[in-house]
């Protein structure tokens, strides 16, 4: 592997009970390029089971292409990705069954306008879970209640606000029954009186043991709920640690440098 | 002007809740303008406004007046029309079968009106499109009136002049003698009720006279429309009505219209194949052969197909059922390879079960369930076996009917049927197309690439003539294919290519956060295509698809070249060699551009209403 990463461990701030746990997420020297620009320089990374890791950086450092090479939405070219357990390469077999463990969530949304709510949240575990449709509907039923909006079943996305879109393609991903969740800036797109919503629902999931990987700009989130952060930059992760090292004690100038930015 | 132009909040009506619509209803209507400002407004508001009022008004009446001198020549006899109606609608159908006829009429009607229970086709119609639609209609009707040529019977001038007058009173009256016209709405069925009651009227009442045929003479006798006319035709319109009203019963009972909007969708595609194979052609069925031959037959590719996709379609058994699916594509495959060399002989439908149950096969991963998911596709399947069985037994069957100048088809019977299943035809071939062409794997791109711009490149009546002429040259002894689906062929082979294009065209505008979402939730790149992409796809393509089909029913008039007896063939060289309408080619030429016109126009009507219900070109 390369030395550009030698300045990160990827055991910081790792507690002992963390540790202890199994890795859901392994990435080992991922390499990602988009035509001749490195996106991805050797990064490595290891998720804990029922961790949350929020990752930061400024514009262009590669977070989402980090979480989008854990799911192959985008293909590394360099390296290994293991999810639990299961390899990510050219199978499609281990790419399927990756998907359907890993969960979702994009910054537009992405919820599918010609369907119902309903239907947009058990098209997947139907057509893919092979769930008896009562069943998936009746998942589906809890699920909206669970994010807050048990009453807009029958509703178009394009008749929802954009809080309660994130909300349905939250609850859309979390009926598959994902073992790990990523959020790509699940709240860059929404009114600032939107945004508490969502992060009272990611909040009350990560309470309740879910393994997520967050890419966002809500330091109050990050600090919070986060058990870990990685700050990327140049698609280097530069520095891991608990909230309360990265805050009050980072390591690197360039963490420090982007910390002054944004506080 | 001020706050009073503020158009009144729409009100979402009672059938929005279960309608397709996922976006806004359509915005609301303007109050009406006292007629003195509106032609102020609109005509007159300026200099060059009024100038061009008066040059284009001008122009317009030259052009009706022209109209008018065309219509009613005195060259004209508009009984070569009227005596060959049933010419031009069915062509030499026999005419003591023309219950079939009837029935199959009948039978699309009861379809029409369980259709537009089924999609809740029941737009509200504001008082004030009506009063605007009327006041139009009576004036038109007066100015022509007023500018008939001399030789005009003065009956049909001074029946304008009355029913324009009588339009302009009721028109000005609904608009102006109610209050806010533009907020009160009649009920689709009033309007529907209204103008069926007018039309039975019109059939049994005015005095349009009866027009018969016998050994080559045409007699005219006084009175209404013959009763072999009027009745069927208002039974039908009875029918129409009593189906919408027995589709919305329905509805109400079962709780819901997803049942019969499906029920209707199955109908649509395989009924007119039923009514053109089965009922207007009368196959004499050898049952001795049906019972020993191809009951057997559809029983063991139903049965043994259906168990054997049941067995398929259990989720664990993917990679069996798509094994499975290979060898008997292989299979498919090598059979009609065989048939082409002459191998081994082979019953035509066998080959074609073989195909489609591969394809099923290959289908089933994608169809994996539970038991109630399992037995619906092999259901489907079952179904499918059971109608295709019928349909292709029905096709080869000799037919009863006893035909003197061949084909059974023709006629605006002939333009409908062979408009109608080109574009299903080419429908399903054109999102093939369209998919390949946007496909990531190099082969499928240029494969239908060269296809589309091939066939794009070629004029539509050399592709006709080609399939109806040089097709059995080149397919091999014994597969020679009849006229009527060479030319069939050729327009599917056609129209697919620009199907294609059109497709492409909603095929780009989905986004690529809908492929990113359909491939994070796992789903497999054939239910992406099927149930994320292309129902966003073709929904956008709504508008220029109908276009499509529009123009599609037009060039069916082409097919008068390579020999097929249409509308178009009987107006320009049956009518008028007839002796008693000899050289008469003006006034049938003249009716079927109007049947082509209205038809094309409820089309495109048609589209606009479901672009609206669809939402379609409206912010998400
Ligand atoms: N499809 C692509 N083709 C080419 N370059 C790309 C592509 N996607 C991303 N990149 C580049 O890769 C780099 C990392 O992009 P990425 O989207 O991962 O950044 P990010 O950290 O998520 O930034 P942001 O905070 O703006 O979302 C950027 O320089 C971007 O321009
Ligand atoms: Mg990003």
């Amino acid at each position: 592997m390369t030395t550009t990463n030698s300045m990160t461990d990827v055991h910081n701030g790792l507690t002992d009970e963390l540790r202890a746990r199994n890795d859901i997420i392994e990435c080992r020297g991922v390499d990602k390029w988009f035509g001749d620009f490195q996106a991805l320089r050797g990064v490595d990374l290891l998720v804990k089971d029922r961790e949350v890791m929020v990752v930061l950086g400024p514009s262009g450092s590669g977070k989402s292409t980090l979480i989008r090479c854990i799911n192959r939405l985008e293909v590394h070219q360099g390296g290994d990705i293991i999810v639990d357990g299961v390899e990510l390469t050219n199978d499609l077999r281990n790419i399927d069954k990756i998907r359907s463990e890993v969960g979702m969530v994009f910054q537009q949304f992405n919820l599918f306008p010609h369907l119902t709510v309903l239907d947009n949240i058990t098209l997947a575990p139907i057509w893919v879970r092979k769930k008896a449709k009562k069943e998936a509907e009746q998942k589906a039923h809890e699920l909206l209640e669970r994010v807050g909006i048990p009453e807009q079943a029958n509703k178009f996305p394009g008749q929802l606000s954009g809080g309660q879109q994130q909300r349905v393609a939250i609850a859309r991903s979390l009926a598959m029954e994902p073992r790990v969740m990523l959020f790509d800036e699940p709240t860059s797109a929404l009114d600032p009186e939107m945004i508490s919503e969502v992060l009272d629902v990611m909040k009350d999931l990560a309470n309740g043991g879910m393994t997520m990987i967050c890419v966002t700009h809500e330091m109050g989130f990050a600090r919070e709920v986060a058990d870990r952060i990685v700050f990327m930059e140049d698609g280097r992760v530069v520095e891991i640690g608990t909230p309360n090292q990265f805050f009050t004690d980072p390591k690197s100038d360039r963490t420090k440098l982007f910390l002054s930015q944004i506080l | 002007m001020g706050a009073t132009m503020d158009g009144p909040i729409h009100v979402p009506q009672d059938g929005d809740a279960e309608a397709l619509d996922y976006t806004k209803a359509a915005p609301p209507e303007e109050p009406v303008t006292p007629p003195g400002r509106w032609v102020k407004e609109n005509l007159f508001s300026s200099t060059s406004n009024t100038i061009q009022t008066v040059i284009f008004g001008g122009l317009l009446l030259v052009l009706l007046r022209f109209v008018l001198n065309l219509v009613f020549s005195e060259e004209n006899n508009w009984a070569a029309v009227a005596t060959n109606v049933r010419l031009l609608m069915s062509y030499n159908y026999p005419a003591e079968q023309y219950v079939r006829i009837w029935f199959t009429v009948g039978a699309l009607a009861a379809a029409a009106g369980l259709s537009m229970a089924a999609w809740q086709l029941h737009p509200r119609i504001s008082v004030r499109r009506i009063g605007v639609n009327l006041l139009g209609t009576g004036g038109v009707l007066i100015v022509m009136g007023i500018l008939t040529p001399g030789a005009t019977p003065s009956s049909i001038r001074i029946g304008m002049l009355v029913i324009g007058a009588a339009l302009l009173v009721i028109g000005a009256g609904l608009l102006f003698g109610t209050e806010d016209p533009h907020l009160k709405h009649v009920s689709f069925t009033a309007v529907l009720l209204t103008i069926s009651g007018l039309i039975i009227a019109f059939l049994w009442l005015f005095p349009l006279g009866k027009y018969l045929f016998i050994d080559g003479e045409a007699i005219q006798e006084d009175g209404t429309v013959s009763a072999t006319t009027k009745g069927p035709w208002t039974v039908t319109i009875l029918i129409l009505l009593a189906s919408l009203f027995v589709g919305r019963a329905i509805g109400k009972a079962i709780g819901g219209t997803r049942p019969l909007r499906l029920a209707m969708g199955v109908w649509w595609v395989i009924g007119p194949a039923f009514l053109i194979f089965l009922v207007l052609r009368d196959p004499e069925f050898d049952w001795d052969y049906v019972l020993k031959v191809d009951l057997p037959l559809a029983l063991a590719f139903g049965l043994g197909g259906g168990a054997l996709l049941y067995a398929l379609t259990k989720p664990t058994f993917a990679d069996q059922a798509r094994a499975v699916g290979a060898v008997l594509m292989g299979f498919a495959i090598f059979n009609w390879v065989a048939a082409f060399f002459g191998w081994y002989a082979m019953l035509q439908k066998v080959r074609f079960s073989f195909l489609a149950l591969a394809l099923f096969a290959l289908a089933a991963p994608t169809f994996a369930g539970e038991k109630s998911a399992r037995l619906r596709f092999a259901g489907m399947w079952l179904g499918l076996v059971a109608v295709g069985h019928w349909l292709i037994t029905g096709i080869n069957t000799p037919s009863t009917l006893d035909i003197t100048a061949p084909p059974f088809l023709g006629g605006f019977v002939l333009t409908v049927s062979i408009a109608y299943y080109v574009m299903l035809a080419s429908f399903p071939l054109g999102i093939l197309l369209a998919l390949a062409r946007t496909s990531r794997m190099p082969i499928f791109r240029v494969l239908s690439t060269i296809y589309i711009e091939f066939v794009r490149g070629i004029p539509l009546i050399t592709v006709l003539f080609f399939f109806s002429i040089m097709l059995n040259l080149f397919l091999p002894n014994g597969m020679a294919v009849s006229e009527l689906a060479a030319v069939f062929t050729g327009y599917t082979v056609f129209s697919a290519a620009y199907m294609a294009e059109n497709i492409r065209g909603g095929l780009q505008s989905v986004r690529k956060g809908q492929y990113e979402a359909s491939d994070a939730l796992g789903l497999t790149g054939v239910q992406r295509t099927g149930l994320i992409v292309l129902p966003q796809a073709l929904r956008v393509s709504i508008p220029n698809l109908v276009g499509q089909a529009i123009a599609t029913f037009k060039e069916t008039s082409l097919i008068a070249i390579v020999g097929g007896f249409d509308l178009l063939r009987i107006a320009d060289k049956t009518i008028p060699a007839q002796t008693a309408f000899i050289g008469q080619k003006r006034v049938g030429l003249l009716f079927i551009c109007v049947v082509y016109w209205a038809f094309s126009y409820s089309m495109s009507r048609a589209s606009r209403n479901l672009e609206v219900k669809l939402g379609v070109g409206q912010a998400r």
